[in-house]
């Protein structure tokens, strides 16, 4: 079932946040993530299979909210053996627990290190935000956007939320750095940011650029087929010519051999 | 001699094969969490990096059928076997080492029915599914020449592989030439993470090129290791020119790689100095340059030291870029430290291949295309009689109490000495606060908000032994001490004004100055509530606004609007008029740290 709403996003307002963790609450107990667990496997930024958002401070010190950015072109979709992370047609990029089989090469790819595994368990899964898609389903907003109390995080159609996030920028200029994060790095991202502070270091090592990243990969297994067929047409067409002139040397030689016999 | 060794080395590889699968049991049981060192931000770890090293150095399989097939270089044949045997344990130990790996092994089956072509590994999977059966078809012919497959059917496959010899070659080489370098498109998509002296475009390639040059390499160690271990003789000659042969997709690798280094302007960052600069010099100049020299000689390159030292130099060189590109120098924000158990794994894998292939050139005609291996039987006695030490040595039935002696030994040790890290991990809850530390002043948690907060205990309980008259009451107005799990009265049930606005208007003080009950109409004339008294400004008429004032408010603000209000509204105008947005943010005072001290730090340097 897909919804009204063409290409969905939120937009996130690093200047409006202030760090209260109620968006992470509702998250926690709209996705029935429980009580936080500290474990060896958990990163330093918050994100874990048991959150799918955290509240991290930037390099400056403002509060950004960190979380799966839905990329237009995603990584982990790319990657996927199986399409167990796929996208809907709204844009949402969603994981599908029954085709996994557990590689976690979308853990590798995202180039903002969100999916997290479930490592204690024995039947593990990817964790990650899913944009609230059943609530979406139902007309309601994500979670996240309905409780936050400052309105820092606006839900609506991407195109929209751009817009406004421009109409920010030029109301307020010196409030905001004039960039929309997540309009252009890797072809776009669904969830969009403003702030006063630079927010590359959201990227897993370093800014992402804007080269859409299943573009790296596709450049080369596009060329499959045709690297299949010339190393298959160049290694039947040796195998025919070489033998074909052995063939005809051996019978040179055994010509040879048997008109100096007649000589 | 050899004889001797090789029942230590045998023993060796069931130990290690035996304690893999110990370990193995160990990630079964509690998870990749409990067993292995991977975690959040290095989801890959020891296993894909062998995973890599078991391809790469399985390259002579087709390089080796190419030569001997399409190229109709019949004087290679004698090797022909053995290489497609590595190659099969090699394409084995993957697969093996992969069901470790996965998250989910029995869905392994998944990239069969849900294709997903725009992924890499989607076509690895199925590369390395078809290449691994063509593998299998390919040795098959040596498996049914034994005794025991006399069978015509077994004579009518056999006619039927010997036909498909030259299609099946064929695809085998398509498929090895996809996915040896799909191995290296793998790391494409994560410039990220990759070390940009390893990271190349052309890394797919460079993947393929190399596994030639290290498949063949691997070939020459194997029959100097066959020839120190098993005695079977090595044709030196031959393995001379696969030296040769390494050596051109050598230099084509190193030209490659080095040439896409420079191009791209990365190269000068390999004089930084930094370790990983360090590492990629040896490994080129050690590993590539170095043995490409030798080989380049022909008077080294026939002495079986000159052979052998290149061969080791290679084969290490391109492990070493295969495990420097997949593990040592990736980039990882959180360190990994392999478990126990993943190297034990790892090396298990490979441990048991070794075995597999003891057991095929022993009783298949491998290395010699006519019969298999004749070994002496070994003359020393096994090193372990423990603990069935009436077994017959060297029977059948003392060997297999031996081995499953030493099996049941080793599992348990192994399962009593491997950490269980979820054991240690365990769950503990977040929790910032902790107990009341301190005695003048106190950190507790006052606001319930999971924060500590500095209290003045001393001076509370003073203040209150002085109003109240009594230290026990004073104690009790807080600690109610009766209580089972009692809690401290919280800051707010006594300071009211710290987040609420309040009422500043002090009516004891009105009655006692005004005379008592009787000055009740004073106020109240109608009738005695709050609603119908005076206001305030009916007596004090000095407390009237002036003009252009705000109404008399008496709603004093809370003591969090009132710290805010000194702050805020400066903080608020020179953010604007210094162009420094980041005054205005709530962090510059309040930290995301539980300490509050931090916040009056600030507070005190403003």
């Amino acid at each position: 079932m897909s919804l009204a709403l063409k290409h969905v996003g939120v937009l996130v307002d690093v200047t409006r946040c202030i760090g209260c963790n109620q968006c992470i609450e509702a998250c926690v107990v709209e996705n029935d993530l429980g009580e936080l667990r500290h474990t060896p496997q958990q990163a330093p930024d918050g994100l874990s299979d048991r959150r799918f958002a955290a509240i991290v401070e930037s390099p400056q010190g403002a509060y950004v909210r960190k979380s799966c950015r839905h990329c237009l072109q995603p990584a982990c979709v790319s990657v996927c053996p199986v399409g167990a992370m796929y996208q809907t047609p709204e844009g949402v990029v969603l994981y599908d627990y029954a085709k996994c089989m557990g590689c976690r090469y979308c853990m590798m790819a995202c180039p903002y290190g969100i999916p997290r595994y479930e490592w204690g368990s024995t039947a593990p899964r990817v964790r990650k935000c899913n944009l609230c898609y059943e609530r979406l389903q139902n007309g309601q907003l994500p979670a996240c956007v309905e409780a936050c109390p400052e309105q820092a995080l606006l839900f609506g159609e991407r195109d929209e939320l751009l817009l406004e996030a421009r109409r920010r920028l030029e109301r307020s200029p010196n409030k905001y750095l004039p960039v929309v994060y997540g309009e252009q790095e890797l072809g776009g991202t669904s969830v969009l940011y403003i702030s006063p502070e630079p927010l590359d270091f959201l990227g897993f090592h370093g800014a992402p650029g804007d080269q859409p990243y299943p573009e790296l990969t596709w450049n080369w297994l596009s060329r499959t087929p045709s690297v299949a067929l010339a190393m298959g047409g160049l290694m039947t067409g040796l195998f025919w010519v070489i033998g074909r002139r052995m063939q005809a040397e051996e019978k040179r030689a055994a010509r040879n051999t048997s008109s100096s016999h007649e000589a | 001699m050899a004889a001797q060794y090789r029942n230590w080395i045998k023993d060796g590889l069931w130990a290690l094969a035996i304690a893999g699968m110990a370990a193995a049991m160990l990630r079964f049981t509690f998870g990749l969490g409990a067993s292995t060192g991977l975690n959040d931000t290095t989801p890959w770890g020891l296993w894909i990096a062998f995973k890599l090293c078991f391809v790469a150095l399985s390259g002579g399989g087709f390089t080796l059928a190419a030569m001997v097939y399409v190229f109709h270089l019949e004087s290679f044949r004698p090797i022909l076997r053995r290489a497609i045997l590595l190659a099969l344990l090699g394409y084995g130990s993957f697969i093996v080492s992969l069901l470790f790996d996965l998250g989910l092994p029995w869905h392994i089956y998944m990239p069969i029915i849900h294709w997903q072509h725009h992924s890499v590994m989607f076509e690895i999977a199925w590369c390395v599914m078809l290449y691994f059966t063509v593998l299998t078809l390919e040795f098959a012919p040596v498996i049914l020449e034994h005794d025991w497959f006399r069978h015509p059917i077994f004579q009518m496959i056999y006619r039927a592989l010997h036909v498909a010899v030259i299609p099946l070659v064929i695809t085998g080489i398509v498929l090895s030439t996809l996915h040896q370098s799909s191995l290296g498109a793998l790391f494409l998509i994560m410039p990220h993470r990759v070390h940009p002296l390893w990271y190349s475009p052309w890394i797919p390639v460079l993947f393929f090129i190399s596994a030639i040059a290290a498949g063949l390499m691997a070939l020459v160690l194997e029959g100097f290791l066959v020839e120190r271990w098993l005695g079977s003789q090595v044709k030196l000659d031959l393995l001379e020119r696969l030296g040769k042969v390494a050596a051109f997709a050598l230099a084509l690798y190193l030209a490659l790689r080095l040439g896409d280094l420079w191009a791209r302007g990365t190269l000068p960052a390999a004089l930084d100095g930094s370790w990983q600069s360090l590492l990629f010099g040896a490994e080129v100049l050690i590993g590539g340059l170095l043995p490409l020299t030798l080989l380049a000689s022909r008077k080294i390159r026939q002495t079986r030291e000159g052979l052998l030292t290149s061969a080791l130099l290679i084969v290490a060189g391109v492990v070493s870029q295969r495990m420097s590109l997949s593990l040592f120098t990736m980039w990882r924000p959180a360190p990994y430290l392999p478990s126990l158990a993943e190297i034990l794994i790892a090396l298990g894998v490979p441990a048991a291949a070794a075995l597999i292939y003891l057991f095929f050139v022993e009783n298949l005609a491998v290395l010699d295309e006519k019969a298999p291996l004749k070994i002496a039987p070994a003359r020393v006695q096994l090193p372990m009689t423990w603990p069935f030490p009436f077994a017959e040595r060297n029977s059948l039935n003392g060997i297999i109490a031996h081995r499953s002696g030493l099996a049941v030994v080793i599992i348990a040790v192994m399962l009593a000495v491997l950490p269980i890290q979820t054991a240690a991990s365990g769950a503990l809850p977040l929790n910032l606060v902790q107990p009341a530390r301190g005695w003048r002043i106190l950190w507790i948690d006052g606001n319930r908000a999971k924060y500590q907060v500095e209290f003045a205990h001393a001076e509370h309980q003073e203040r209150l032994a002085k109003e109240m008259g009594s230290s026990e009451e004073a104690c009790q107005t807080c600690h109610h001490l009766n209580l089972p799990q009692d809690e401290a009265t919280a800051c707010w049930q006594c300071h009211r004004d710290y987040l609420q606005a309040v009422n500043i208007f002090d009516h004891t003080r009105h009655q006692q100055i005004l005379g008592g009950n009787a000055a009740c109409q004073e106020c109240h004339t109608v009738e005695h509530t709050r609603r119908s008294a005076a206001a305030c400004q009916e007596c004090h008429e000095t407390m009237s606004p002036k003009e252009g004032q705000a109404a008399f408010n008496p709603m004093a603000p809370a003591y969090l609007d009132a710290m805010h209000g000194l702050c805020q509204d400066c903080h608020a105008q020179q953010a604007a008029a210094q162009n420094r947005p980041e005054l205005a943010l709530c962090k510059t005072c309040h930290s995301l740290q539980e300490n509050p001290s931090e916040l009056q730090a600030a507070i005190r340097n403003e």
